[in-house]
């Protein structure tokens, strides 16, 4: 199908989803948005803020003071303009995706273009959160934007949309390292041929600099709004202390909530460090191809970090569609479907039945995550093994690939 | 000394080590180790399906044993049932005998739901409780249904109001699911019992008495209404009384002029459960307290009639005498007559009483059913037991919770845990899913034979020739070939597209209207569907070498699908998984393309039957179903078309296609 026609087509549907009633249904729903992404809650901060209270001083207000100040001043948040918002941000990443294609490829146009988009715009993962009006869809945005500009080598564009996303959600701070890996290089398709990376060392430490001024004069921006720093904590710090025990599909939350206090530092410790521990080794295997670390280290994300929504491993599995040539080495494709298949239908009936029905408890609601943690984690080991594989190519008579 | 003893170990660990491992590189015995693995794993699938599926089927035969289940018991420690001393007496049936004389009035000169709604709205009024009526209309495609509740609410003496209790009874009895039978005495319990329960002090939660017109469609508009959730097709007058959250609520249903036993009915709206703490309460006060037998619906236990137990426990008259007296044959009969009663209501969603309507809001509801018979029981039994119960979930500190939510309740003393039954039909999704992933890898992969130079195309795991081709593995190797999915895909969806239609369809006014003349009609236009793939997709240009048949890769995703709805819908509501594991089971794993035209024709006939069947077998099946999702907001109706028809819809395609 022509691009032109199928991604207005597509935005369109988004738009007139976004006009009926299900964003009313779904803007509470845990698995789509989380406390720190939540409509409801961004609603009542830019309340707090405009009737002249300091929305950090108390416990639901947990986004960004950026997100604070657009809200409250240049575009409110009304029924009629945030399915507007929330659309552009879907056509926006959607749109960011192709271009990251068409700059991996280096071509012009094709006629994957479409399939592209829609690996993205028809994502349930990706869509339904945005219909809730989840602000994770605008951290898609950016990351995705980010990456564009990063596959571009428009360096300053990528870094700013990379210092925005860090202040929206501190764990993506980790696509530093392959988003600059990416800058160094190029980006096209390597996975078949891998090559040593070419240090141009010299050339990093001015990036770093410059991303680091972005976020310091983002910082510096966001404390002048606030007249304080409480922001730091109550934002960034929820997702290093996680405060809020508010039930979601990621692994943290249940775990916490049996946690004896006394144990609480250290295991908060060990699964930020657990996050840490991703970021170089990847970049260091996949040093050929950054666009492939950059999708790696996002499907780490959306299985391991502290208030995931179902748009973190949405994205990871859009983010799939720009890599056809490692299809043939996936090893489980089935199971893996299989896996999210099964855990996308038992997140919401466990959920129902533990806060809706009252027959089921908590246990029921952690099991069904811990299968969607298993569904994303076959996901990314899968796709581990493939980037790797495609590089052997295919194997005559009586072999068999042991190591990579 | 140890130094030897030392090596000797090590020399033993060594030699197992090698035994496990194998010698040599550890790569390549890995390598062998998995294809070994593998090449069993998959000689042995078709067995292991066969044994799944057979293990499944075995399973749920097994479930009535009289050897299975556990004792009931009461898990809630502030339940207490029984402690306490009831105080309901002569005076308290007097007066139940008196409101039943003024019902009955009512009854002989025909009055309309208006007018008994007022009578009962005034007599709380005298006794001193405030109460007020609802009238309601519901509008469905089989037309209009309007109706008046009546209602009372008894502020609590000794707490805020935060909670409270309802006592319920419904105009209509629950005899033949509402065949029209009044609940005469059911109602005027509750108007005495509402007159006695008042004089008391220790009430800590709201008694709401509620007498709700009709059968199942009074209750619906008052509990919506109370909930403040709104309903389409419903028009009712918001309430004027209000009270707290509802935790427990009793709904009596008392038609005959007296009974024998008391039987509960507990299932409620889309195959929820109350918690089991309560129907274990009221069975404790009910033997213990108003020492009146019990049964669970109204199916007498056959332990207590031994004259006639085998006709009691449901054993037909060919099996051999001594069979129909043994024991264990009667306990299995009874047990299985609980079992069907319970998966009849659960699998269809239906609510089996008044009481379950009150479940969609996490209200813990039973009804006690008094079962029709010359004696010896009447209104004083019903209020003592009414009263004790009450009494028992006035201690409740927080919502009943411990117990049981999922269970099997096959006798009065006994019931079955989830894992006792919940494997049965797991056992039969996974066969399916094995299946399904077998018929996958069958269509990624296809024998190649002799060709001695390897082909441009062949996979880097041609090498598993080896673990496939057995003895053949000279005269040939697997090869690997495409599975393009978007066209079976493509028709999954297009069957599930059918499906809502069919759901569309069968509830528009002028189907329901003129069921008997259209059922036949949509049965063969949907039936058609199944044949439409064969007359649109000509065979495959390209060879079954270069790329999977579609009714391989359709049997595989069906199957996989068919599997996990199975064993996910098996925690929400298990009877309805059982059905379509029972259901879907064989003919799924059964399911694939003939040689001859007439022999897939046939076939797919058949299938297309099994999908849509209901439609011109189960009329009467068909309109409840919908009126329950129309006005109860039962998924039955729409799941069976949306789902189950489909399903079997696809199965039907992989027979018509050709191979």
């Amino acid at each position: 199908m022509d691009f032109r026609l199928a991604f207005p087509a597509l935005v369109a549907g988004r738009l007139l989803l976004a006009y009926t009633s299900l964003p009313d249904v779904l803007k509470n729903d845990h698995q789509l948005s989380s406390p720190l992404t939540s409509y409801s809650r961004l609603q009542e901060g830019v309340y707090l803020f405009q009737q002249g209270f300091d929305p950090y001083s108390g416990g639901p207000f947990r986004h960004s003071p950026l997100l604070l100040s657009v809200f409250s001043t240049v575009f409110p948040l009304t029924r009629f303009t945030s399915p507007i918002l929330w659309t552009a941000c879907d056509a926006v990443a959607a749109w960011a995706l192709v271009r990251i294609w068409r700059a991996r490829q280096n071509i012009a146009g094709s006629m994957r273009d479409t399939l592209v988009a829609a690996s993205y715009l028809l994502n349930p993962y990706i869509f339904l959160p945005s219909l809730a009006f989840s602000t994770s869809s605008i951290e898609n945005a950016l990351c995705l934007t980010s990456l564009m500009f990063a596959c571009q080598g428009r360096s300053s564009a990528a870094l700013m949309a990379l210092a925005l996303l860090t202040h929206l959600s501190l764990p993506s701070i980790l696509l530093l390292f392959p988003v600059s890996l990416l800058l160094l290089t190029d980006p096209f398709s390597h996975l078949a041929f891998p090559r040593p990376f070419v240090a141009r060392i010299p050339s990093l430490p001015p990036l770093l600099a410059e991303f680091t001024a972005y976020f310091l004069g983002l910082c510096a921006a966001a404390t002048l709004l606030c007249g304080n720093t409480t922001w730091v904590e109550k934002t960034w710090g929820a997702f290093l202390l996680l405060p809020d025990l508010t039930p979601n599909p990621g692994l943290w939350w249940y775990f916490f909530t049996e946690m004896f206090d006394h144990f609480r530092p250290f295991f908060l410790m060990v699964f930020s460090v657990h996050l840490l521990i991703y970021a170089l080794p990847l970049c260091i295997k996949y040093q050929h191809d950054g666009v492939y670390a950059t999708y790696l280290l996002l499907g780490v994300l959306a299985t391991f970090k502290a208030y995931p929504t179902l748009s973190d491993p949405g994205l990871f599995l859009s983010m799939s569609a720009l890599f056809p040539e490692t299809y043939p080495y996936l090893r489980h494709p089935i199971v893996t479907t299989l896996l999210h298949l099964h855990a996308s239908l038992l997140l919401p009936l466990f959920h129902n039945l533990w806060l809706t029905q009252g027959t089921g408890n908590a246990n029921f609601f952690y099991a069904s995550t811990l299968v969607f943690g298993m569904a994303n984690g076959a996901a990314l080991l899968d796709a581990m093994w493939a980037g790797l594989r495609v590089a052997i190519g295919e194997m005559r008579g009586e072999c068999e690939v042991a190591q990579e | 000394m140890a130094t030897a003893v030392r090596d000797k170990a090590s020399a033993v660990i060594g030699k197992l080590k090698s035994l496990i491992l194998g010698t040599g590189d550890r790569n390549i015995s890995r390598i062998r180790r998995r294809r070994k693995l593998t090449a069993l794993l998959w000689k042995s699938l078709p067995a292991l399906i066969v044994t799944l599926l057979s293990a499944g089927y075995f399973w749920m035969l097994a479930i009535p044993l009289p050897q299975l289940g556990q004792r009931t018991y009461i898990d809630e420690n502030a339940l207490q049932p029984g402690q306490v001393r009831t105080y309901w007496d002569w005076a308290d049936v007097h007066r139940a005998d008196q409101y039943l004389e003024g019902l009955e009035q009512l009854r002989g000169r025909n009055a309309s739901s208006d007018e008994i709604a007022q009578h009962i709205a005034t007599e709380f009024e005298k006794i001193g409780i405030p109460a007020s009526t609802q009238r309601y209309s519901f509008s469905t495609t089989a037309g209009v249904t309007n109706g008046t509740n009546a209602y009372a609410v008894r502020s609590s003496p000794r707490a805020s109001g935060a909670e409270a209790m309802v006592i319920s009874a419904s105009w209509i009895s629950r005899t033949g699911e509402g065949d029209g039978t009044l609940n005469l005495r059911g109602v005027s319990s509750v108007l005495a019992l509402a007159n006695f329960l008042k004089g008391y002090s220790l009430w800590a939660k709201d008694l709401v008495f509620v007498i709700s017109d009709g059968y199942l469609d009074g209750m619906q508009a008052w509990i919506t209404s109370y909930h403040g959730v709104p309903q389409s097709n419903m028009w009712a007058e918001p309430l004027e009384l209000s009270s707290g959250v509802v935790w427990t609520a009793l709904n009596i249903d008392y038609p005959g002029h007296s009974f024998s036993h008391l039987g509960v009915f507990f299932e409620g709206l889309n195959g929820r459960l109350p918690n089991q703490d309560l129907i274990n309460s009221l069975f404790v006060i009910t033997r213990h307290t108003a020492a009146v037998p019990v049964v669970v619906y109204d199916h007498m236990d056959p332990h207590e009639f031994p004259g006639i137990k085998a006709d009691l426990a449901g054993i037909p008259e060919w099996v051999p005498g001594s069979l129909r007296e043994n024991d264990d044959v009667v306990e299995y009969g009874y047990r299985a007559k609980n079992i069907l009663r319970h998966a009849n209501y659960q699998a269809r969603g239906q609510a089996s009483g008044v009481h379950g309507l009150l479940h969609q809001f996490r209200i813990d509801a039973i009804t006690l059913f008094a079962v029709p018979a010359a004696g010896p029981h009447g209104f004083h039994a019903i209020g003592r037991i009414v009263e004790s119960t009450l009494r028992t979930t006035n201690n409740l500190l927080e919502r009943l919770h411990a117990s049981f939510f999922f269970y099997f309740l096959v006798g009065t003393h006994t019931f079955l845990k989830v894992g006792m039954y919940l494997p049965s039909a797991v056992l039969i999704s996974t066969a399916l899913m094995f299946a399904g992933l077998r018929a996958w890898v069958e269509a990624g992969w296809v024998w190649e034979r002799a060709a001695p130079e390897p082909e441009a195309g062949a996979d880097d795991k041609a090498g598993t020739g080896e673990k496939k081709g057995g003895p053949d593995q000279l005269k040939g190797r697997w090869v690997t070939r495409r599975r393009p999915v978007l066209k079976p895909l493509g028709i999954m969806l297009a069957t599930h597209a059918a499906g809502a239609l069919l759901f569309f369809t069968i509830t528009q006014p002028w189907f329901v209207a003129h069921q008997e003349a259209y059922a036949v009609p949509v049965f063969a236009l949907f039936s058609a569907l199944s044949f439409a793939p064969l007359l649109l997709s000509p065979p495959s240009s390209s060879s079954p070498s270069a790329e999977a048949p579609l009714p391989l890769l359709l049997r595989a995703l069906t199957l996989c699908l068919a599997s996990t709805v199975t064993s996910i819908i098996s925690v929400l509501n298990f009877s309805l998984a059982a059905s379509l594991a029972l259901t879907l089971g064989i003919p799924l794993t059964l399911a694939a393309p003939a040689h001859s035209l007439p022999a897939r024709l046939g076939k797919g006939a058949l299938y297309a039957c099994l999908a849509l069947g209901w439609l011109v077998l189960a009329p009467g099946e068909v309109r409840r179903a919908v009126w329950n999702w129309e006005v109860l907001r039962v998924w039955f109706a729409p799941f069976v078309c949306v789902v189950y028809t489909p399903l079997m819809l696809q199965a039907a395609v992989v027979n018509v296609l050709p191979p």
